[in-house]
């Protein structure tokens, strides 16, 4: 019977992470209040002492689905369940390193030499190498667009490097 | 102070003779709204130079336009791409998105469109008729009535958990603690900073907006190759002008919601320091409350768009209101508005109405032709906005993560805002991968500064007596209202229970 009510219980340990996160923030900001004076303590205490009873009732809860065989606990298969099946989770992580390489860099190459990058990298790692050709064009359409429209007509406050630079002593 | 009919017409003829201000601004106003990070208040301070060297009513007429199509603007990604273009439109994703999805994307923009222009009409009429008794709004809402104004708007949390109510409340406490991250408005202690003098000035609201809705969003749909669903191809490839008609038709016939929604919509404009997000949080908690079909709000329900459409439409006007009456902005864009003046040396007042009526009722005539302009240029546009969602997302995805990217670094210009974009978006995605509502961490993540705020002052103001908060004839009616409006829904459920149990027996 065990075997049979397995394969449909639910596995909770992706679930617990905006939980621990919750709880790992807020342990760390009433750290950070214990000096100042209790007025500017007071909603963030309120508020505190509630999102612990909600996470404490989300465990008694947790707890009690476990026991009764609904949900599980398990570190096989979470990483599935949080990021999708192969490739899907590669290209996920994939996309994030390089979502972090463009913030990285785009104080120094400017906005539109670094979205340029961006975007083509982005596009070929969503599909394949045979759209190359695609993926440069709509690269340099986004990139132009973005240079034309918000750094050169609007003066939008944005990240410039050497193509800005070199396109401002151009016009 | 309302002007009479004559007055009102000869007025509005004067602005119409602005039409060549009115139209370039409301184009603008639309691209800025919707694009995350370009607000109207962005904009306006980046033009300036050219408001400022305009005649005052001319800069006074382009700014409103521009401000009034921005409003409007915001609700276009957040319906088509479930990234709302400014917090204003936070509320609108909840229904407009899942229409979109289900490739109703052009009705759920008709929707919005019809009736963003209709809550903007009714309120600049009735906020020209009553400008006199809605400026006194501006001295009965103090503190302690914020206090419960806002609780309004974070009562939606529990709405949005109606799923898993622990899971929601989790979601939205994180967000109101992550939105206690700063120095105190009273004392400048800070606060969960982690050490970052970026986060001094609390969190950054745009970049927690792209991080939870854009950057999660476009990477929970790599794994599908276009946002709409299957059926939602099949109904979009239809195309033609009927979803437009029948979007205009559900409004129509949900009148009464774009009227009162529109209306709290003002009053909270009215109110300085409030605005568009509460306002729409508000009217979509409320509208929910008060519908017989509750359980429907959240998956594509009509009066779930209407609301906070009509609302955040209706803040465009109340925000002039203070500024035009006693100097006090409702808002950022209209402090920028008041710079202008200032510098043009023109004294807000209720002489500015006598000495300067171009730009007192000018400024809500404006207005009120910028919808009019709005509705005949954008409702035929519905048809082509709605072709976004059959780009395939290998192409949506990057693009979408670039461009909300670098808005939120628009704002303050910190390549740390970026960065919390990213973090934002990490935490989107684990939650909408795991069961938690992301616009529930919004949620707090707006109204928990605010509320701190207000809350702080009314300590202060009373020494630390958290008696304050019940020391009021109009916060005390309003903190019954609040009680009644979180007990209503299980009353009714109750009642309609007794009834049927009655009637089958």
């Amino acid at each position: 019977m065990n075997q049979d009510r397995q394969p449909k219980a639910r596995n909770i340990l992706p679930d617990c992470i905006i939980p621990a996160l919750a709880l790992g923030f807020t342990v760390y900001y009433l750290t950070t209040i214990t000096e100042v004076p209790w007025t500017s303590q007071a909603s963030a205490v309120f508020v505190s002492s509630l999102l612990l009873l909600a996470i404490l009732a989300y465990v008694v809860r947790s707890v009690w689905r476990v026991r009764r065989g609904q949900e599980v606990l398990r570190l096989r298969g979470s990483f599935e369940q949080l990021l999708g099946p192969m490739p899907t989770s590669a290209r996920r992580i994939a996309l994030l390193v390089l979502v972090v390489a463009y913030v990285a860099v785009i104080d120094r190459l400017g906005f539109t030499l670094t979205t340029f990058g961006f975007v083509f990298a982005a596009i070929l790692l969503l599909s394949s190498r045979a759209y190359w050709k695609k993926a440069l064009a709509v690269a340099l359409g986004c990139a132009l667009t973005g240079y034309i429209v918000f750094v050169y007509f609007f003066h939008t406050r944005f990240p410039t490097g050497p193509v800005e630079d070199w396109l401002k002593g151009l016009f | 102070m309302g002007p009479d009919l004559a007055v009102f017409a000869t007025l509005l003829v004067d602005t119409l003779a602005y039409w060549w201000v009115i139209i370039p601004a409301t184009l603008l106003g639309i691209v800025v709204g919707a694009i995350p990070g370009f607000s109207a208040a962005n904009t306006i301070i980046i033009l300036l130079p050219m408001t400022l060297s305009m005649e005052p009513a001319t800069g006074m007429i382009f700014m409103v336009a521009l401000y009034t199509a921005s409003r409007l603007g915001a609700g276009i990604p957040a319906i088509l791409v479930n990234v709302p273009g400014t917090a204003g439109a936070a509320a609108t994703p909840l229904d407009g998105y899942p229409m979109a999805v289900a490739g109703r994307g052009q009705q759920a923009l008709a929707i919005s469109f019809t009736a963003s222009v209709a809550a903007g009409l009714i309120t600049t009429v009735v906020a020209l008729l009553m400008i006199s008794w809605l400026s006194r709004v501006v001295f009965y809402l103090h503190s302690v009535e914020m206090i419960v104004v806002m609780l309004f708007g974070i009562s939606l949390i529990a709405t949005i958990s109606a799923e898993d109510t622990i899971k929601g409340l989790i979601a939205g406490l994180f967000g109101l603690m992550i939105g206690y991250i700063g120095a105190d408005v009273v004392y400048e202690a800070p606060r969960g900073t982690f050490g970052f003098l970026e986060l001094y000035d609390k969190v950054p609201l745009i970049p927690a907006l792209v991080g939870l809705f854009a950057i999660s969003e476009a990477f929970v749909v790599i794994e599908r190759h276009s946002i709409l669903s299957e059926q939602g191809v099949k109904l979009q490839q239809q195309g033609g002008w009927g979803p437009t008609f029948e979007g205009i038709r559900d409004t129509i016939r949900h009148w009464r919601e774009v009227i009162w929604t529109s209306l709290l919509g003002l009053v909270i404009g009215v109110i300085p320091g409030a605005g568009a997000a509460i306002a729409s949080f508000v009217a979509y908690q409320q509208s929910r409350i008060l519908s017989k079909t509750p359980e429907l709000y959240g998956s594509g329900h009509v009066p779930g768009l209407i609301a906070p459409e009509s609302a955040n439409n209706g803040v465009t006007s109340g925000t002039l209101i203070p500024l035009l009456i006693i100097g006090v902005p409702g808002g950022a864009t209209a402090a920028i508005m008041a710079v202008v003046l200032e510098y043009h040396g023109i004294n807000f007042g209720p002489d500015l109405f006598q000495s300067q009526p171009m730009i007192a009722y000018g400024s809500f005539t404006a207005m009120l032709i910028t919808y009019v302009l709005l509705g005949l240029m954008i409702l035929p546009l519905t048809r082509y906005f709605a072709r976004v969602m059959v780009v395939p997302t290998l192409y949506m995805a990057p693009i979408l993560i670039a461009f909300t990217l670098v808005g939120s670094f628009v704002p303050r210009a910190y390549v740390f805002d970026m960065g919390v974009a990213i973090v934002f978006g990490v935490i989107g995605y684990i939650a909408r991968r795991t069961g938690y509502h992301v616009a529930a961490i919004l949620i707090g993540v707006i109204l928990g500064p605010l509320l701190e705020n207000y809350f702080l002052r009314a300590l202060r103001i009373a020494e630390g007596d958290l008696w304050v908060l019940f020391s009021s004839g109009i916060g005390n009616t309003l903190w019954a209202l609040l009680l009644l409006s979180l007990l209503l829904p299980g009353l009714k459920r109750r009642f309609f229970q007794w009834r049927s149990g009655g009637s089958s027996n």
